[in-house]
């Protein structure tokens, strides 16, 4: 046998394997195409890590929209695959692959974290639809079967830039977390701020999560003379940041803008009274005032005893547009045609006002521009006006 | 039969059907077990090279996941700028790990016991740190994605189905545990293992133990590396977390789960970790770390030598960190 | 010069708060280590739920604050005994064996905790009059800050001069040197042992306590502090009081001013500050005092 002849051996030897092994259920898993019987739906959120908080919120937002519709989207019944999405791309990864070939879930949705988003974004183009509900890196683009309720991560940056470039009479300080999220944020800050006319003091990213004390970095903030920052800080971060920018002096000293993930949630009633003044651009606010809006936070407010956050809120729209691609998708309902439908499924009806899904998979809608008010008793993000669209 | 004898059988016996097993895994189990299979076995690997330092050499390292990322990332590149062919990956990503282990070695030499710790843990956690840094080799801490499936021998076609991709990660385990087992009857294994037992004494007889101690970190470093692009052809995807403190800590203790020295004990203790925080942790999601400690403990008190030691009378010397 | 003094004063001040709370971490985990030969990887858990503690029973008043210190030092006495305890058995079986259980109980109290209390971090407040902020050379700082390095530099003092001028200390200090040879006077040196543990637990959940307005409690945080622990107890030298401090004292200047100075390396100077003390001093900086 030549060495040609041999290759060719070997490739056969390779794909009747392949061939035995598909059927024998270690290879692909097999697309359960079924008109009746519940439908299966994978949820990735983080509960164990520090997204732990940012998981809760939005497991309470998926499930309250499948509790008002009695367990049921588009007509069918739900049966719902919950997956630990932990801190990491591994873990993130290995739960998402759990979701796809043991549990064979018709479609998937969550996400907090770029880097899961990343890592699984191969696994879910195979051919199982993600309607992400939180994590949408830049970089992700011309992807088939991924979806996002969410944003793109340099959407609140690029609302707000021009704004501030406006508003400023002086250079600001630019100051994130040091991770993809903080570096896309600043980007998208940047793009429209520069072009709005506006000057950099100076672009500082700190290490992330293990930065506690951000003392040394106010201080060179201070030093800088900058008239205004703009930041980005999640989680237990913005509990830190929040409250010492506020005990080292500059909350009245520098404008402080940034990403909404800063007061959103929980972490606002940690900050509580030192995020007052700080200036926020989300696509949501609870006090939005629309119809859909009221009824979405008196729901929420019963079952969680909380005011829902753009997080719960994403994954609400989530299910909704899982709600209405399932009913669309009609009696032939497979990951594929679930598919198709999501990408057909038009404008949600959503509490941040109603948007749809770009060629991007992502949405087409209004941000606005927050400040953390007192109101009774407690802090909240009051929506001051709007920033324009995006998307 | 002499009772060596026999146990000589039972081993080969026990090998020959866990090997059976293996190779049968594919044809019995799912998509997603056999995928959790292919990370166990890279995690296997990278505790057998933990456990040429620590069992083995006595010396207590939490820094092999900062050779485990160069492998992996190495790995990364060469299959997306020279060759998706995986033994290529392989021999280069062992390479860079036994290089970044010569260049860092030195400095771990110096110390001993908790020190040395501590300063793998420095170059564990330097590298960590760095992968998220250096956008422009490792695309930041959004993680190295588009890595292309892995072609086993130049010929093959490309393996996409997790089951193939398992027989070929597979094939490598079965190939470093070979070659790590040869190296540890040579005469510079025992010498290892002596310096373990008392490097003082190993010395005044005249062997260069700090060299020795250097070498099995550079060759610890080099199966770290082949682990890493196993990693990578397994998962097609490496982010910074893949070599974070939680994989060099969890490697360490499968290596102590699995009792000190032990290859094999390294292995299951490696499987176990996995299991228990991957497989059973999802059942209970958001509980893994929980599992885990219960796991610690139990092992603690209830193996005091560790898996492989659960039959094996007790070492004079125990390994002192 | 002048100028680059008032410019990072503050971050040199905050150095020694950050310094005095990595001690009061820290010295527990090294004469734990020292005395009974314990790598006690719990031990940022410890930290955590004194901090937890604060969270819970701190109202913002003075005795609300002293009702944490004393709860604090319960959990911490409890915590210790149970540890010292637990580990007893695997004396004779090396550190990694101690790092094994250890690491598993902080694992299982990391999930109770996170039950708990939730997944959220919780900023504790001070006592009132130590909220709000003061003028330092025409720089704000948290007035907290300043009376922590006031009431931590007390404690370190206090622990420096029991371990190292009372009779209590130099029993402590000759059990860490020849545990055989102190016991052969006919003193009990579990009794001893277990005494320290205790102390060195204690420690760290009154750090818990009047740390949580700094460092607030939250999951990962007890990760956050072994780790700092670890790197200040080895950059100091293990069973050593005035190690500690200096280590401690060294790393928090490493963390405020280094990160102040070199804000672009900051994610490498803790690291590469342990790394250069041990290429150079591998038993740590208290043998520059200290030989054999």
């Amino acid at each position: 046998m030549d060495l040609r002849n041999r290759t060719r051996a070997r490739v056969a030897l390779v794909a009747a394997a392949a061939t035995l092994l598909t059927a024998c259920g270690g290879g692909l898993g097999s697309e359960e195409s079924s008109d009746s019987g519940p439908v299966k739906i994978g949820l990735l959120v983080p509960q164990s890590g520090v997204y732990k908080a940012l998981g809760d919120d939005m497991k309470n937002g998926y499930e309250l929209y499948l509790d008002q519709h009695d367990g049921k989207l588009g007509g069918r019944e739900i049966e719902t695959a919950t997956a630990d999405e932990g801190e990491t791309a591994d873990s993130g990864k290995a739960a998402a692959e759990k979701l796809v070939k043991q549990d064979n879930v018709m479609a998937v949705t969550g996400v907090v974290s770029s880097a899961v988003m990343n890592g699984t974004a191969d696994l879910f183009e195979e051919g199982t639809p993600l309607v992400g509900s939180n994590a949408s890196p830049t970089t992700l683009t011309d992807a088939k079967y991924i979806w996002r309720t969410s944003y793109v991560n340099d959407e609140p940056g690029k609302a707000l830039g021009a704004y501030v470039a406006e508003k400023v009479d002086g250079p600001v300080y630019l100051l994130a977390a040091d991770y993809q999220a903080g570096i896309d944020e600043v980007t998208g800050f940047k793009e429209t701020f520069l072009a709005a006319g506006g000057k950099v003091a100076d672009e500082v990213y700190t290490p992330f999560p293990t930065t506690t004390n951000f003392q040394p970095f106010l201080s060179n903030l201070e030093k800088s003379g900058a008239k205004a920052v703009f930041t980005f800080y999640a989680g237990g971060a913005a509990v830190d940041f929040v409250k010492q920018y506020e005990q080292f002096g500059l909350s009245d000293k520098v404008a402080h803008y940034s990403a909404g993930f800063l007061t959103e949630g929980g972490v606002l009633d940690a900050q509580a009274a030192a995020a007052e003044g700080t200036f926020t651009a989300m696509n949501y606010s609870a006090d939005l005032d629309n119809d859909v809006n009221a009824e979405f936070v008196k729901a929420y407010e019963e079952a969680y005893d909380a005011k829902p956050t753009t997080y719960a809120m994403a994954s609400y729209d989530a299910a909704q547009v899982l709600d209405k691609a399932i009913e669309a998708a009609g009696d032939d309902l497979t990951s594929e045609t679930l598919n198709d439908a999501i990408a057909e499924v038009g404008e949600i009806d959503s509490p941040r006002g109603p948007w749809s899904f770009n060629d991007n998979g992502t949405p087409v809608q209004t941000w606005y521009l927050r400040e953390v008010q007192a109101a009774d008793g407690g802090f909240s993000n009051v929506v001051i006006e709007e920033l324009g669209e995006l998307g | 039969m002499s009772p060596v004898l026999v146990r000589a059988v039972v081993r080969r016996l026990v090998g020959a059907a866990v090997l059976v097993v293996l190779l049968a895994l594919p044809w019995l189990v799912n998509a997603y077990a056999i995928s959790t299979v292919s990370r166990i076995l890279v995690f296997a690997a990278l505790a057998i090279s933990v456990n040429l330092l620590t069992g083995v050499t006595g010396l207590p390292t939490l820094g092999q996941s900062a050779y485990f990322g160069v492998g992996a990332y190495t790995g990364a590149i060469v299959s997306t700028t020279l060759s998706d062919v995986g033994p290529v990956q392989l021999v280069l990503a062992a390479g860079a790990g036994a290089l970044a282990a010569a260049v860092t070695g030195p400095v771990a030499m110096r110390a001993r016991g908790v020190a040395f710790l501590m300063i793998t843990l420095a170059i564990g956690e330097i590298a960590y740190v760095a992968a998220g840094r250096l956008d422009a080799v490792t695309y930041g801490t959004d993680g190295y994605s588009g890595v292309p499936a892995v072609v086993p021998l130049p010929g093959i076609a490309p393996l996409v189905i997790d089951g193939l991709v398992y027989y070929y990660v597979l094939a490598v385990f079965l190939l470093l545990y070979g070659l790590v087992a040869l190296l540890l009857r040579s005469p510079f294994g025992l010498a290892l293992r002596g310096i373990r037992d008392n490097e003082d004494r190993l010395r005044a007889v005249g062997y260069p133990t700090t060299a020795f101690a250097l070498a099995a970190y550079c060759i610890a470093g080099a199966l770290a590396g082949a682990a890493g692009s196993m990693w990578t052809s397994a998962q097609r995807f490496v982010a910074p977390g893949d070599l974070g403190f939680d994989v060099a800590a969890l490697a360490l203790l499968a290596v102590i789960i699995g009792g000190l020295g032990s290859m094999w004990g390294a292995s299951v203790g490696a499987a176990l970790v996995v299991l228990t925080r991957d497989y059973l942790g999802g059942y209970v999601a958001g509980h893994g770390l929980l599992l885990l400690g219960v796991l610690f403990v139990v092992v603690v008190y209830a193996m005091p030598r560790g898996l492989s030691g659960v039959r094996r009378p007790r070492r004079t010397s125990e390994v002192r960190a | 010069m002048l100028s680059w003094l008032d410019g990072n004063l503050v971050s040199m001040v905050d150095g020694v708060a950050y310094g005095l709370l990595l001690f009061t971490l820290a010295v527990g985990l090294s004469l734990v280590f020292g005395m009974m030969d314990v790598l006690n990887l719990a031990h940022g858990t410890l930290y955590l739920a004194g901090a937890y503690v604060a969270y819970a029973l701190s109202d913002g008043s003075w005795l609300g604050l002293l009702v944490a210190l004393l709860v604090g030092i319960g959990v911490g006495v409890a915590g210790g005994g149970l540890l010292a305890a637990l580990t007893q058995p695997l004396a004779a079986r090396g550190h990694l064996d101690q790092a094994l259980l250890t690491l598993g109980i902080a694992f299982i109290a990391a999930d109770v905790l996170v039950a708990v209390f939730g997944a959220q971090v919780l900023p504790t407040a001070p006592p009132d009059g130590l909220t709000g902020r003061t003028s330092m050379l025409g720089h704000s700082y948290p007035v907290y800050r300043l009376a922590f390095i006031g009431i931590a530099g007390a404690l370190a003092l206090l622990v420096y001069a029991l371990f190292e001028r009372s009779s209590i200390g130099a029993l402590v200090r000759a059990t860490v040197a020849d545990r055989d040879m102190v016991r052969a006077t006919g003193v009990d040196t579990r009794k001893v042992l277990f005494g320290v543990f205790a102390f060195g637990a204690a420690l760290a959940t009154v750090g818990g306590v009047l740390g949580a307005p700094i460092l607030a409690p939250g999951p990962g945080v007890d990760e956050t502090v072994l780790v700092l622990s670890l790197v200040v107890v080895v950059v100091g030298g293990l069973g050593s009081v005035p190690g500690a401090l200096l280590g401690a004292l060294l790393i928090g200047q490493v963390q405020t001013l280094g990160v102040a100075v070199l804000p672009t390396y900051a994610p490498f100077l803790l690291f590469g500050a342990m790394l250069v003390v041990l290429a150079w001093r591998p038993d740590g900086l208290v043998s520059l005092v200290r030989r054999g």
